[in-house]
C-alpha cells in the first residue's frame, strides 16, 4: 500500500518539488557564483586567506532556505488534507491510520533528502577542486546544521497543519518557532559541530508529534 | 456472512463542552435497508456520521459496524466501508483517471468500469482536475469512486448539499439502483428531505437529545396524519397530550399531527372537551412527517 500513498503525495506535491529544487540550486549557485566573483577579482589565495583568518565561508545566504524548503513542503503537503477534513478520506484508506501518515512524512523526508542532498553534492563538487579538505569540511558541516533545520522545520510543520484545533495550533507555533530558533543561535562555523547529533535526535522525536495532531483529530477535537 | 445488522450503534452519550448532542442513542441498521438519518441542524446529524466513522469518539457507548468496534476496527475492514463525506470532499489536486489510479490499488473488489460509465455521463477529459469541476460534477466522481469501491455498506453525510436539482436526482437514481440490486446497506443524511423520500426504507428522525422514531418510512407515512381543525376565535389550545404533535394554532385554525385515526382524533378532542369544527384528515409526505414531529421552530 506503499506506492498509491507516495503516489497521492507526488501528485500534490511535484510541481512544488521542482520548484523546491530549481530555487534551492538557484541560491547555491548563486552562492558559488559570488566565490568565483573573489577568485576572480583577487585571486585564490585572497579567498584561503579569507576562510582562514576571518571564518568566512560564503555561503551564508543559504543559511534560511534548507528551513523554508522544507515548511513550504509540509504546507504543500498537508493544508490540502485538512481543508474540508479531507484527511478523513486519507484516515478511511483501508491502512493503519499511523502507517498511513508515516508514511506521507517519510516521502516528505525523502523529497528534501533529494533536494538538499543535490545541493550538498553541487558544493562539495565545486569546493573540492578549489580548496583544501579541511576547508570544505568546514563548509559544508556548517550548512549541514541549517538541512536538519530544514527537516525539523517541515516535521514541526507538519504537525502544526495536522492539528485539528485553531488554540492549540498557534500553541504548537509558538513551540515550534522556540525548537527552529536554537538551530541559529550562533553564525559562527561549525558551532554546532557537537551538538549535532543531539539535534539529529530532537528532529527524529518530531515525527512523533504529526502522530499527536492525528490521534486528537481521530477523537473528534474540533473548533 | 455478517451478523443481522450491519450497523449497531448502542447507548451512545456525546456532548460538545457542556453541551449535551444526546444521551444514551441507540439504533442499528439492518443488512440491505437503506436507513436515513434526519433531524434538524444541530440535533446531531454529522456528530452520528463522525461517531460511525471512528473520527469522533463519544463520551460514552459504542458503535459496532460488521461486528467490530469502529474505534478498535480491523483497517482491512474498512475496505467494506464507502465514506462519502459532506460537501462530496475528495483529493481536489487530481484528476479523474489519477483518482481512480489511487484508489483503486487499496479495494481488491475495485469495479473501474462502474467509475468511468458514471464519469461518461459528465462529458469530462480524464485529465480534468476536480478542482476546476462543479460540485454537481464532484458529487458523480465521489459516487462514482464508492460505487467502484463496491462496498458493503455505504455512509453518506448530506449527499445533496450543494447539487442542483438534476444532480441530485441523477445522485438518487444511481444510489438506489445500485443498493437495491446489489443489496448494500446505506446510512445517510441529507437536509433535502423530499430526496430521502424517494431512497430510503427506514428512518430515524433525530430531536435535540434523542430519537423521536425509528421505524419503515412506508409505516410512517401510512400511521401519521395530518389534522386541521376550527376553533372559536380566542380559543387557546393549551392541552399537554403526548399523542399530538406540535400542534399550532394560526387564528382560529389548528394544525397538529398523530398516529391516530380520523374517528379516534375526534373522540380524543370530544374527551379533551375542545370545540372543533371543519376537522380535515390528510396523509402526510416524509417532509410533512418530519416537520409535524419535530415542530416547525
Amino acid at each position: 500500500m506503499l506506492k498509491p500513498i507516495l503516489y497521492k503525495e507526488w501528485i500534490k506535491t511535484r510541481w512544488y518539488f521542482l520548484l523546491a529544487i530549481l530555487v534551492s540550486i538557484g541560491f547555491t549557485g548563486y552562492s558559488l557564483l559570488r566565490v568565483n566573483r573573489v577568485i576572480g577579482l583577487k585571486g585564490m589565495e585572497h579567498l584561503w586567506q579569507v576562510m582562514l583568518e576571518r571564518d568566512v565561508i560564503f555561503i551564508d545566504l543559504q543559511m534560511y532556505i534548507p528551513l523554508i524548503i522544507g515548511i513550504l513542503l509540509a504546507i504543500v503537503q498537508f493544508v490540502p488534507e485538512i481543508q474540508q477534513s479531507r484527511l478523513k478520506l486519507t484516515l478511511h484508506l483501508p491502512y493503519p491510520h499511523y502507517r498511513i501518515i508515516a508514511v506521507m512524512l517519510l516521502y516528505g523526508i525523502l523529497v528534501l533528502l533529494v533536494c538538499f542532498v543535490f545541493n550538498f553534492i553541487f558544493m562539495s563538487v565545486y569546493f573540492i577542486g578549489i580548496l583544501a579538505g579541511e576547508l570544505v569540511k568546514h563548509i559544508l558541516m556548517t550548512a549541514l546544521t541549517w538541512y536538519i533545520a530544514g527537516f525539523t522545520g517541515y516535521l514541526l510543520t507538519a504537525w502544526i497543519c495536522l492539528e485539528p484545533t485553531w488554540k492549540r495550533r498557534i500553541l504548537n507555533i509558538v513551540i515550534a518557532v522556540c525548537v527552529l530558533r536554537v538551530f541559529f543561535l550562533s553564525a559562527v562555523p561549525e558551532a554546532y559541530n557537537s551538538f549535532l547529533p543531539v539535534l539529529i535526535g530532537y528532529t527524529s522525536l518530531t515525527v512523533l508529534l504529526s502522530m499527536l495532531s492525528v490521534y486528537r483529530f481521530k477523537t473528534g477535537q474540533q473548533d | 456472512m455478517y451478523m443481522e445488522s450491519v450497523i449497531e450503534c448502542k447507548n451512545l452519550t456525546h456532548y460538545y463542552g457542556k453541551r449535551l448532542i444526546y444521551e444514551n442513542l441507540s439504533f442499528s441498521v439492518p443488512q440491505g435497508r437503506i436507513l436515513g438519518l434526519l433531524g434538524k441542524n444541530g440535533t446531531g446529524k454529522t456528530t452520528t456520521i463522525n461517531i460511525l466513522s471512528g473520527y469522533l469518539r463519544p463520551r460514552s457507548g459504542e458503535c459496532l459496524v460488521f461486528g467490530e468496534n469502529v474505534q478498535t476496527m480491523n483497517p482491512a475492514r474498512r475496505r467494506d466501508i464507502g465514506l462519502l463525506i459532506e460537501g462530496h470532499v475528495q483529493y481536489t489536486f487530481m484528476n479523474i483517471s489519477q483518482i481512480e489510479k489511487f484508489y483503486s490499488q487499496f479495494y481488491p473488489k475495485w469495479n473501474k468500469d462502474a467509475y468511468y460509465e458514471l464519469m461518461e455521463k459528465l462529458k469530462v477529459a480524464p485529465g480534468q482536475r476536480i478542482s476546476r469541476m462543479s460540485c454537481g460534477q464532484r458529487s458523480q466522481v465521489a459516487l462514482g469512486l464508492i460505487l467502484a469501491q463496491n462496498p458493503e455498506l455505504l455512509v453518506l453525510d448530506d449527499f445533496s448539499l450543494g447539487l442542483d436539482p438534476g444532480y441530485r436526482r441523477l445522485f438518487i437514481e444511481y444510489l438506489h439502483e445500485y443498493a437495491k440490486a446489489e443489496n448494500k446497506t446505506v446510512f445517510l443524511t441529507s437536509h433535502i428531505i423530499q430526496d430521502m423520500e424517494r431512497l430510503i426504507d427506514d428512518c430515524i428522525i433525530l430531536d435535540y437529545g434523542k430519537i423521536l422514531i425509528q421505524q419503515p418510512v412506508s409505516t410512517l407515512l401510512d400511521n401519521l396524519r395530518r389534522f386541521t381543525f376550527t376553533v372559536p376565535e380566542g380559543y387557546s389550545w393549551q392541552i399537554a397530550d403526548d399523542k399530538f404533535y406540535h400542534p399550532s394554532l394560526i387564528r382560529n385554525h389548528i394544525e397538529t399531527y398523530a398516529f391516530l385515526k380520523q374517528e379516534d382524533v375526534e373522540q380524543e378532542l370530544r374527551e379533551m372537551q375542545v370545540p372543533y369544527t371543519e376537522l380535515k384528515c390528510e396523509n402526510v409526505n416524509l417532509e410533512d412527517a418530519f416537520i409535524g414531529l419535530t415542530g416547525k421552530y
